[in-house]
């Protein structure tokens, strides 16, 4: 590098720089955070969902599916399963209810969790709220997710 | 190194040819062309700043084929609306492209210290 | 060595390599599910698979980053390390809680697991990478915030230089961050919000400090460039990967329902996140190009130049790739995904440890440089491995595009289970290329155990020209 840019200004610009942005990261949050509720579908966030949510995470359901596109790419994405299911929250129990024991032979299968019927509607009820959840440009593309 | 000292100019035009031939492969196409010609032209042959501008040139020229020349078939022969056309298109135009930015980034280190591409 | 206590590196840098081989085996397993949909179901199914893989992959590069710290700063503080005695036992604190924690996710159900180590009290558990049990993360806190200390005292009483002072506000940053991994709201967009502050600023944030230092600190040993200019390069790295990282967050904000001026700020910020990799390559070529000796340790020069170009076509490029709003509403959450991920975090990451390895065990163990043998055998493994990862990304890529091609773009779109089938042939190449990068990998702790001449010591450089 030229000999007129010296590493005090190198450092200065590390610093400044690094410093300036933390700030602006810090500060955006607040924003965000506080125009969420015109979309993050938080009036529907009742203590099933919450549950559901609890369900959710415990099951590790993230190591296969996507969720709002995040998570593994080896199953489909469920932030728009309530509507694929066409709005029903039956359909999605009775998927998840009918998962064979041992698999099916060849294919990926999802586990069966022996979920109760209270769990299964938890778990419907919270994918039905990640539906609700207002997304830029409505994403997915399409149904398919 | 081996490389006899260069002087001050000469230095300075091969960083500059080298400088504009990376930025035609990465930010700013076409305008570095032009200006690598620019400088290409105001060297003397058998100098450093001549030898990185006419490599600028040649590496630019070769990946302006390969990359456009190559895709553009993949296009013709596959069709537009096949996804297999894209899956070769987009694969190859990425790494070939970076295998080039990688060579011009070779070539101004090179030329920052005033060598040749190969130690000789 | 010139420190007696550097030598704890080691217990970690053999913890590092032996889960890498882990994570490896359970790669191909994963790259097997794909392919045969139920293999080893019910036994293994593949989020517990893919769970062992990832956090292996996480713990093995912190057990890497530790060792690095440990063997690095001493020499460059000139004194001994605070305390050796608080390095090895956390070391065993840590393995065991990383062994006893993938023992969980391997012998008993998930849910099992959550229930026993009583999730409930402060559940943190399911989010993906952080899936450890809560237990577990209090322990990474305990272990990291005992590492920073005995690092940081190191370095506050010794001398104070650019690399060890880059390096630890790289680690006090990778702990602070980590403490996000204990805030999971019930509202599933502030808990992907707030989640992301620790994986981005993580990979994309204080780790690229880690890895520009640990580059930094080899290639003034191998090369003998001037101290200053190498600092002089760091800082303006590290400068434009902050610069960039930091609202670079911001492409995770795209879909997740935050607000639509995310899209412009992750884009444009992103956008400019290849630049420090791309510096990096450009630091790495120069600095080798001007080099003022010929270090014997070949493998280790070949290893630093290695993870400068692929941190730069992986992270760099490959992030590039998709990482504009109006694309990644296309490729989001697609292979796309999963072909960055893996070029990324072995381009940058992996290699980087490797790099620091392939420098510092040898001396560790008495020698300048592996023996000439030695050498050959890491350098084949170091091809293997990495033309290999370059294939598993490229078939990837090219699954990615299909994928996205017939379940988004089309205007016939197809199903997910669907699409997967006509990416078959995508995977099983995939599998391919990953059963010859753990080839690669057995050849390369191989490497160590290799007998063979001793390489011969060359002068320095006889400095020429300018």
């Amino acid at each position: 590098m030229r000999e007129t840019f010296t590493k005090g200004m190198a450092r200065n610009i590390y610093y400044g720089g690094s410093v300036f942005f933390l700030l602006v990261l810090l500060g955006l949050p607040v924003d965000t955070v506080q125009g969420l509720p015109k979309t993050d579908n938080s009036e529907n966030l009742t203590e099933e969902v919450a549950a559901g949510k609890r369900l959710w995470e415990i099951n590790d359901c993230i190591g296969c599916h996507t969720l709002l596109g995040e998570g593994a790419y080896f199953a489909p994405e469920l932030g728009n399963v309530y509507t694929r299911f066409g709005e029903s929250t039956e359909a999605i129990k009775a998927f998840i209810k009918s998962r064979p024991v041992d698999g099916i032979a060849g294919r990926r299968s999802m586990p069966q969790f022996n979920f109760s019927d209270q769990e299964l509607e938890e778990i419907a009820q919270f994918l039905k709220y990640a539906d609700g959840i207002k997304i830029s440009k409505d994403w997915p593309p399409n149904i398919q997710g | 190194m081996t490389s006899v000292p260069e002087n001050e100019l000469q230095l300075k035009q091969a960083s500059n040819a080298a400088m504009a031939s990376l930025l035609n492969l990465t930010i700013l196409p076409v305008i570095s062309f032009m200006a690598l010609v620019l400088i290409y032209k105001k060297t003397e042959p058998g100098t450093i700043g001549h030898y990185h501008a006419i490599l600028g040139l040649k590496v630019n020229v070769i990946a302006a084929t390969v990359l456009f020349l190559v895709s553009a078939l993949m296009i013709l022969l596959g069709g537009f609306n096949s996804p297999w056309t894209w899956v070769y298109v987009i694969s190859y135009f990425t790494i070939v492209h970076t295998l080039f930015i990688v060579i011009a980034l070779w070539a101004l280190v090179r030329a920052w210290s005033g060598d040749r591409l190969r130690s000789d | 060595m010139k420190y007696e206590s550097q030598s704890v590196a080691m217990l970690y840098f053999i913890a590092a390599i032996g889960l890498f081989v882990g994570q490896i085996l359970f790669g191909v397993i994963l790259g097997l599910q794909y392919v045969m949909g139920d293999f080893l179901f019910p036994e293994i199914p593949f989020n517990v698979a893919r769970m062992v893989h990832t956090n292996l992959l996480i713990v093995w590069l912190l057990f890497g980053f530790m060792g690095a710290a440990y063997y690095l700063v001493p020499e460059e503080s000139e004194r001994e390390l605070f305390s050796p005695m608080l390095a090895k036992i956390m070391f065993w604190i840590f393995l065991a809680a990383g062994a006893l924690t993938i023992l969980g996710y391997l012998l008993v159900p998930y849910a099992t697991l959550a229930e026993i180590t009583m999730n409930d009290l402060l559940p943190t558990m399911g989010r993906e990478f952080l899936e450890q049990p809560t237990i577990t993360k209090i322990g990474i806190v305990i272990v990291a915030l005992a590492f920073v200390f005995n690092i940081g005292m190191t370095i506050l009483t010794g001398r104070k230089t650019v690399i060890s002072l880059v390096l630890l506000t790289g680690l006090v940053g990778l702990a602070v961050f980590f403490l996000f991994s204990f805030y999971v709201p019930d509202n599933l967009v502030l808990d992907k919000y707030f989640w992301w502050f620790v994986v981005h600023l993580w990979v994309e944030g204080v780790w690229e400090l880690i890895m520009a230092s640990l580059l930094a600190y080899v290639l003034i040993k191998v090369t003998g460039v001037d101290r200053e200019v190498i600092e002089k390069w760091l800082y303006i790295i590290i400068a434009m990967a902050l610069i960039s990282g930091i609202l670079g967050t911001g492409h995770h904000f795209f879909w997740i329902g935050t607000p639509g001026y995310w899209l412009w700020i992750g884009s444009i910020f992103s956008a400019l996140e290849p630049i420090p990799f791309f510096m990096m390559t450009l630091f790495a070529f120069n600095v080798v190009n001007k080099r003022r000796r010929d270090h014997p340790n070949k493998a280790a020069t070949l290893w630093a130049l290695g993870t400068a170009v692929m941190a730069f076509l992986g992270a760099g490029v490959w992030g590039f790739l998709h990482t504009l709003a109006p694309v990644n509403f296309y490729t989001h959450g697609t292979q796309i995904t999963a072909a960055h991920g893996h070029m990324a975090f072995y381009g940058a990451y992996v290699m980087v440890v490797l790099t620091i390895i392939s420098y510092s065990m040898p001396i560790m163990r008495g020698q300048k440089a592996g023996n000439a043998t030695a050498q050959i055998v890491e350098m084949w493994s170091f091809w293997l491995m990495t033309v290999s990862m370059v294939f598993i990304t490229l078939f990837l890529t090219g699954a990615g595009i299909l994928q996205v091609y017939l379940q988004r773009y089309s205007d016939t779109p197809m199903g997910f289970m669907a699409t997967q089938e006509k990416l078959e042939l995508f995977y099983w190449m995939r599998e391919g290329a990953g059963v010859i990068f753990l080839i690669g990998l057995i050849l390369y702790v191989t490497s160590f155990f290799v007998k063979g001449k001793e390489v011969v010591l060359l002068e320095d450089r006889v400095e020429a020209g300018a």
